[in-house]
């Protein structure tokens, strides 16, 4: 079975900056029905490449739920594109 | 040279293992553990391009259909490939491979050779078996803990695949003259790469039946007799660990196919699908700062009859509109019922802006559009600028993971 759900949902993040190989990690978001989302994990961070400017694209997961968000570099916003859960 | 190659080992050959699954396992912490395939679209008709090992201890195959698969895993869950997450991988695996030589060659985007001949003999001291496991770990540091590589070392490039092939997932194994022929006889002559059911049926039918009277086997019969050219040779040399195949191929063509998404499409459907493979390859061929002369169109039927037609032009040409008008051309002849189409353009060339014919100026004004678009879509993102006739077709005619080829990369 597949759940994906394609979402263009605009979300506060809360994010910690810091130096290594991942180098910034969404912790927590807040959805625009108001629920937040505890990250537990950041799976991959990689860029999405659009034109001279880039996304930057998190997959992460509370644990329960696998989450995608796109953080745009130039508008400096944050968005989930995507939710995916019971895989089962 | 006759004698096994018994130098020290100093190529290495770097597998991620079912990669696009482990990728998405990666970047989805739900899925890891459970069978999961990566397809270019989809339905159930679709060819899996990768499956999980968790998909293949249940008897899913690469290239099987999704409904097959389904029948023997029904828990499976197909994803759509995402290029960009491979490609950002594909970089970070050349990124720490770049760390230890400068002599590292990617063979497609999932698996390199890193060749130790001219790095520092401080580096080499430390001994290949370490540096592999130091890579393992950066690997899972570096992209994440669900990352895993399997890795060979021998004395060429051959053996060093075959050492990497040997224990999945995440092997680290030495090939070296003492164990050749311990592992070769643990192995049937397709597991060797090279040797698919033709090359076996010419090596059965001199007797060849093993990977070890293959090794056993003399030049000349080789030669002479299974392979019929220097091939033979080569495969001589090779199963010895002498290097046959440190080659840099040069690119020959650049083409695009499309498996159509419905079977029922009109004939104008077709031909603007048709469109938008040729704006694609256009775009690959002036990333690579060529022109052709050639172009070459295919089609496959329901019926599964193959068509094809090509056409060698005076001149070189390079835009999407000069490639669109050749193909839609030569298409006219194509037959009915058309499940899959593919262009391809031949007989590149670089450039030769010095040498200007009688239409110099029609040329020049073609070079200038084109350049305009590609700097357009180089700034904007892909297909900002694209025809008219092409406007429905991107949600359809995606691109997809480049297989053999790290060169659009």
């Amino acid at each position: 079975m597949n759940d994906e759900t394609l979402l263009n949902e605009l979300v506060q993040v809360v994010a910690i900056f810091k130096p290594g190989h991942h180098s910034c990690m969404p912790v927590r978001f807040k959805r625009g029905n108001g629920r937040v989302v505890e990250v537990s994990e950041l799976g991959l961070r990689h860029p999405l490449p659009h034109g001279s400017k880039t996304i930057h694209v998190f997959e992460v997961t509370d644990g329960g739920t696998d989450y995608r968000l796109e953080f745009d570099s130039e508008r400096l916003t944050w968005r989930l594109r995507m939710e995916a859960d019971h895989y089962d | 040279m006759t004698e096994h190659n018994q130098v020290m080992p100093l190529i290495m050959h770097i597998d991620l293992n079912s990669c696009f699954a482990s990728v998405e396992q990666q970047a989805r912490p739900m899925l890891r553990g459970k069978p999961v395939a990566i397809v270019n679209r989809r339905t159930e008709h679709a060819s899996i391009v990768t499956a999980s090992y968790e998909a293949k201890a249940k008897g899913v195959k690469v290239g099987m259909k999704l409904r097959e698969a389904r029948a023997l895993c029904p828990d499976i869950v197909a994803l759509e490939s995402d290029p960009a997450k491979y490609r950002h991988v594909y970089h970070k695996l050349l990124a720490i491979m770049n760390d230890y030589s400068a002599h590292v060659t990617m063979k497609s985007i999932d698996e390199g050779v890193i060749d130790f001949h001219q790095a520092p003999e401080v580096l080499v001291a430390r001994g290949l078996e370490e540096i592999g496991y130091e890579i393992k770990q950066r690997l899972r540091d570096e992209i994440g803990v669900w990352m895993r590589c399997n890795i060979g070392i021998a004395t060429n490039r051959f053996l060093a695949k075959t050492a990497a092939g040997l224990h999945k997932p995440d092997g680290l194994d030495v090939l070296t003259s003492e164990n050749i022929r311990a592992v070769l006889g643990e192995l049937k002559l397709t597991d060797l790469t090279g040797i698919a059911t033709q090359n076996e049926k010419r090596l059965n039918s001199v007797g060849i039946m093993t990977p070890l009277q293959f090794l056993d086997a003399d030049k000349i019969t080789l030669q002479k007799v299974v392979f019929k050219s220097v091939v033979g040779e080569w495969w001589y040399k090779r199963l010895r660990g002498w290097e046959v195949d440190d080659v840099q191929a040069q690119i020959g063509r650049v083409g695009r196919q499309y498996v159509l998404e419905r079977f029922d499409l009109s004939r104008d459907e077709v031909v603007q699908r048709l469109h938008h493979l040729c704006e694609s390859v256009g775009s690959r061929l002036r990333s690579q700062n060529r022109v052709a002369r050639g172009v070459y169109v295919y089609a496959k039927t329901h019926e599964r009859q193959y068509w094809h037609a090509s056409y060698l032009a005076p001149l070189p040409f390079f835009s999407d509109q000069a490639i669109y008008v050749l193909v839609e051309r030569l298409f006219h002849k194509a037959p009915d019922g058309v499940r899959e189409i593919g262009i391809h353009c031949y007989d590149l060339e670089e450039p030769d802006d010095t040498q200007l014919g009688l239409f110099a100026d029609e040329l020049l004004q073609e070079q200038s559009v084109t350049r305009a678009i590609d700097g357009l879509n180089h700034r904007f993102g892909e297909r900002t600028v694209h025809s008219a006739d092409t406007l429905g077709t991107g949600i359809y005619v995606k691109q997809k993971v480049p297989f053999g080829s790290t060169r659009y990369l």
